[in-house]
């Protein structure tokens, strides 16, 4: 088939990662190690939110388009993954069942637009279709077009791409990483209009109702205060219920096994990446078995409970997070990006682990968010929609005139 | 930067009209072969704009393809005109240049064969 001769093509240059071959590992774990990041370093999640509401304030007296990328996504989206860009790569070979399912099912011939396409994991997957996959990374691209894969650098929220070119198109594991409701939806209209009248548009998110509910304690919500100047009035958690009653949720929180208290869960080892799509980075880390804790009912300990059960029921309806990629040292040392973003404070050293960490921006989504989101673009309805390993996913039709 | 993908690329600059095609300034142009394809051929020749990829198949240095593309029934019996739509939409290869929009002159860059289309802060 015609994808199989395109792929079999290899670029006379074998792909090189020039930056890996400039360094002994060994000398330069070393030397990360022994990097000494100023006291800045040491700032809380909190001092990070107030640059991120100062920038957002700023935002707001000089209106930005819905097309203008915010700071927080250019430091914790596009910058991170430029960083992380060939270790992340490593750890993304798993391929999801139902995009393989959706690919599949495209006539032979289609063209597919991957908005977000990332290492290019979904790029020919469907040999008989021809893919065009675009990101926002450069890294990741350049990764995808050592693969000798169709790729350009380009913006989901404004695609280069005139109307109704693709037959189909997707974006998986992408609009999480776009910090408002309006950046969104927009992402969601680009993918409309870009295909064809009838084309199939197919869009995954990482759901707020994670299957495994001990990933949520490694993860770091972006405080009530932070939701309400970033996220805006209308969030579920700042809703009068919420606010007015210590023990708003208390019906709803459901019968878990992980006690919040928890400080150090770790994703057991019999986890395979293939069953977590995207989630974590990598299952090579040591891992400890998770302890899991009953609560016996809500009658004995309510008092004691109550602020924390509060807590975990704000962190029910929290979306924002920070979730952190751990870039072993090893792999720091090859990208510039890093010495500068421990310098900037926008990473810290994780001496422990032996790692940079990095905090990645997240919107995850809500029971119904996406289905919400997508029922308001008028020339598309929706034909599927289903909740898949911690993902929230969704197929569009486009409107046939 | 195969032409399948320039026959799609617009240049996004806020207020915009004349967005398509992009004149190709072709520094480097390389070509790799691949299986012939009619179907998909027949597929692509619905969506293509057809002068967008006579330009631009000129501006890469091949100038065999026809200044119009023939009718629908005469193409599945024209073998010849379907080699040379196949050479120009899937075989060439821009690996360095500038797609240069024509209403503003800005210049998006190719380089190694990926055009990097994301727009300037003030261009949106």
């Amino acid at each position: 088939m015609l994808l199989n001769v395109l792929r079999s093509i290899r670029f006379s240059s074998i792909a090189r990662h020039p930056l890996f071959s400039r360094f002994n590992s060994i000398a330069t774990s070393k030397k990360m190690r022994d990097v000494k990041v100023k006291a800045t370093s040491k700032s809380t999640h909190e001092d990070e939110e107030v640059e991120i509401l100062q920038s957002r304030e700023n935002e707001i007296s000089s209106p930005l388009s819905v097309k203008s990328t915010p700071e927080i996504e250019k430091k914790y989206v596009h910058k991170v993954y430029d960083a992380i860009a060939p270790h992340f790569s490593s750890t993304r070979f798993a391929k999801w069942p139902k995009v393989a399912a959706f690919l599949d099912s495209l006539p032979s011939g289609s063209v597919v637009l991957d908005a977000g396409c990332g290492n290019g994991k979904y790029l020919g997957l469907n040999p008989s279709c021809f893919f065009i996959g675009c990101d926002i990374s450069n890294p990741l691209i350049k990764i995808c077009s050592d693969k000798g894969q169709e790729v350009l650098v380009a913006d989901a929220v404004n695609l280069p791409y005139r109307e109704g070119f693709g037959d189909a198109a997707i974006s998986i594991a992408v609009l999480h990483h776009l910090s408002t409701e309006n950046r969104r939806k927009s992402a969601i209209e680009e993918l409309v209009r870009v295909v064809k009248p009838g084309g199939f548009v197919l869009i995954t998110v990482w759901a707020a109702e994670q299957e495994d509910k001990s990933l949520l304690t490694k993860w770091t919500p972006l405080s009530p205060k932070y939701v309400e100047e970033w996220v805006g009035p209308g969030s579920p958690i700042n809703s009068p219920r919420v606010r007015n009653n210590p023990f708003f949720g208390l019906e709803s929180i459901p019968e878990t096994e992980v006690s919040i208290k928890e400080k150090k869960t770790e994703i057991s080892p019999s986890f395979g990446l293939e069953s977590i799509p995207e989630t974590e980075e990598s299952t090579r880390e040591q891992k400890s078995e998770s302890i899991p804790e009953t609560k016996d009912g809500l009658g004995e300990q309510k008092d004691e409970n109550s602020v924390e059960e509060l807590l975990e029921a704000m962190k029910m309806n929290q979306q924002e997070y920070f979730v952190p990629w751990h870039l072993p040292y090893h792999r720091a040392e090859v990208s510039g990006a890093s010495a500068s973003a421990l310098a900037s404070g926008l990473a810290k050293k994780d001496d422990r682990k032996g790692a940079v960490v990095y905090n990645r921006y997240y919107h995850v989504f809500s029971e119904g968010e996406l289905e919400r989101l997508a029922s308001g673009v008028d020339n598309a309805v929706i034909v599927d929609k289903f909740y898949d390993k911690s993902n929230w996913c969704i197929v569009l039709q486009k409107a046939k005139p | 930067m195969r032409l399948i993908v320039h026959n799609m690329l617009t240049c996004n600059i806020k207020g915009v009209i004349n967005k398509f095609p992009l004149r190709i300034e072709a520094e480097k142009v390389i070509k790799k072969e691949v299986d012939f394809n009619p179907d998909f051929l027949r597929h692509m020749l619905a969506k293509i704009e057809w002068k967008a990829l006579v330009d631009g198949a000129r501006s890469m240095g091949y100038t065999e393809l026809p200044d119009h593309a023939p009718d629908t029934e005469r193409v599945e019996s024209d073998e010849s005109f379907l080699k040379k739509f196949h050479h120009a939409l899937l075989e060439l290869h821009l690996e360095e240049g500038s797609l240069v929009c024509q209403e503003t002159g800005r210049k998006f860059p190719v380089d190694k064969g990926v055009p990097n289309m994301v727009l300037r802060e003030d261009e949106v």
